[in-house]
């Protein structure tokens, strides 16, 4: 394969992403719209990393996303008084990497030996457990959590302060989602993409071909749970300015994770951006026209699609593609 | 020179003996073929040389290392590369892909696009170039099997472990995948263990060496002709009555 040929799948994600930046800056009104959206891309992006490369469902997969909010509380508060301008949002955005993927080792080295549904099930405790030992055991603020508005209005002065929490935050997500795009095929170009197929396709059968499994399944797994870090501490952090633990231990955000990476379709890199879009409109405009009812009406939307297009709308899509087609849908 | 030694190695599911205290060794560069009848033993043998059980006694040597309790992951890159009963495709792949992947993480230790070069010329070698970008589960039970000998074949092995690898194909189709061993045995000095349950004749024109499994146990093993007509491997196929009254 040439250069252009393993790349050109980041195309036309990069051109939607193009798009979606351009609507946002250039359309009044737009910018909070197009944010919300690509959080839910970006979140899928992330997930997709593990769930889609793998074909393991963790259902503790928010954990990750809460454990780097908490990254970026903890650097702002404890370094606040250091004077170091937007250095800390950087230290903030290293400490959110280093505790999910900490999280990550720990959980992958131990789950990661269970198989599918049994591996799910581990999962599901860990965010649970971990939010109920944040609340029980009284650290990182204990059940009242982390507000750093006052903290962040003493580092940067209120104007740079509601700068940061109304744009800049959204930025960072942006460049997230950029970032995760490319590691996803950087990933599937090279062994580990193809040692991963060979997981999610029939693990037994790529350890007699020499493979191992565990090493690249929890590689896989901490990549994913260092963009959720990243997400976490910017999306919720930064935008938020306050970080409680009932808020981001929330079980919904690793379903509609799923959702989106299953909607879409699990483990193409295209998938993640068109469930994310598909879903972040729906729930959107869902909850502006119809509010309170935007769940009711996305439950039974979302099965039609999955009976509909059980491989994802991309997946449906990349099976139809043929010849040039295909390398753009990966 | 020895490739693989199998020592007194013995696996129990329950209060069940699968395999029962066998040895034997194979040489650089030698086809041997393991017969048996339908649980014998032969399938949990190659489970036991390839790491997916672990035995319960014995031991196993391999170019010279115990690999007894080496995990399975850890074998292939040491030179061993298998087929299995009922093909395993990585159905969601491309076979050009599927084959790739054997080329990536066996003994041949390729790069992505070296596996890629290596996956064409093994295609072309078993003859189904022509399906290279075709999803693995939509290939016909005959091109799996052939995708699986490419794919054992590109981890470029020491020792090749072929599971009933000829069941189910023609006698034309049979011809041309011994041929096909044949070569790359002398070409590039592989050892080739091949199980067979039925297809004795197969046998006959490949193997130098056979060894009968019965009952979880080595029942009898020297040159093909030899123990193919011996009177006990004719009693297990085809019972001790027919034996008997043909001999009476």
């Amino acid at each position: 394969m040439s250069f252009f040929d393993k790349y050109a799948s980041l195309i036309p994600v990069l051109l939607i992403y193009v798009v979606l930046f351009a609507i946002g800056i250039l359309v009044p009104g737009m910018w909070q719209p197009v944010a919300f959206i690509m959080f839910y891309i970006t979140l899928g992006q992330a997930f997709n990393i593990f769930l889609g490369l793998t074909g393991y469902v963790d259902f503790g997969y928010v954990a990750f996303l809460a454990l780097g909010a908490y990254g970026m509380a903890i650097a702002v508060e404890s370094l606040g008084g250091a004077n170091l301008g937007f250095g800390i949002i950087l230290i903030g955005l290293v400490l959110a990497i280093v505790m999910a993927s900490i999280l990550s080792l720990a959980v992958g080295a131990v789950a990661l030996r269970l198989r599918g549904a049994y591996f799910a099930i581990a999962t599901i405790g860990v965010n649970e457990g971990f939010r109920y030992f944040v609340e029980g055991a009284r650290i990182w603020g204990g059940s009242e959590g982390i507000i750093i508005s006052g903290a962040m209005r003493n580092i940067f002065g209120r104007e740079t302060a509601n700068f940061i929490s109304t744009f800049v935050s959204d930025i960072l997500v942006f460049i997230i989602a950029i970032l995760a795009a490319i590691v996803t095929v950087l990933i599937m170009n090279r062994k580990m993409g193809y040692a991963l197929m060979a997981v999610r396709e029939d693990e037994d059968a790529a350890k007699v071909m020499g493979i191992n499994v565990t090493k690249y399944k929890v590689m896989a797994f901490i990549a994913s749970a260092s963009f959720a870090g990243l997400i976490g501490a910017s999306a919720w952090t930064l935008k938020m300015t306050y970080v409680f633990p009932s808020d981001v231990f929330l079980i919904t955000y690793t379903v509609e994770a799923i959702v989106i990476v299953m909607l879409g379709g699990a483990g193409t890199l295209m998938g993640p951006v068109v469930g994310g879009l598909i879903y972040g409109i729906l729930k959107y405009y869902l909850s502006i026209t119809l509010p309170g009812f935007q769940l009711i009406i996305l439950a039974p939307l979302l099965v039609v699609i999955v009976i509909a297009f059980p491989e994802g709308v991309v997946g449906a899509l990349k099976r139809k593609a043929r010849g040039n087609a295909r390398k753009y849908l990966r | 020179m020895e490739l693989l030694r199998l020592d007194n190695v013995t696996k129990k599911f329950g209060g069940l003996v699968a395999v029962n205290k066998v040895s034997f060794t194979v040489e650089k560069g030698e086809a041997i073929g393991i017969v048996g009848p339908n649980g014998s033993g032969k399938t949990t043998l190659y489970n036991l040389i390839n790491g997916v059980y672990a035995p319960d006694e014995g031991r196993i040597y391999f170019d010279g290392k115990d690999i007894t309790n080496l995990p399975t992951h850890a074998r292939a890159p040491l030179g061993m590369a298998r087929t299995f009963q009922i093909p395993r495709p990585f159905g969601g792949a491309t076979t050009r892909e599927n084959v790739a992947v054997g080329a990536m993480f066996g003994y041949a230790k390729a790069s992505v696009d070296e596996a890629l070069e290596i996956a064409d010329e093994y295609l072309r070698m078993v003859g189904i170039y022509d399906k290279r970008d075709v999803e693995a589960a939509k290939l016909t039970p005959l091109e799996k099997r052939l995708m699986e000998v490419a794919r054992a074949l590109a981890m470029k092995p020491k020792l090749l472990l072929l599971d009933e690898v000829m069941a189910g194909m023609n006698p034309s189709d049979i011809d041309k995948l011994i041929e096909l061993l044949k070569r790359v045995k002398e070409e590039e000095d592989i050892s080739i263990v091949s199980m067979v349950e039925h297809l004795m004749h197969a046998i006959t024109k490949f193997a130098e060496r056979v060894i009968v499994m019965h009952q979880g146990e080595k029942l009898l093993e020297g040159p093909t002709m030899e123990v193919l007509n011996h009177p006990k491997v004719i009693e297990i196929y085809l019972g001790k009555k027919v034996v008997e009254d043909a001999e009476g």
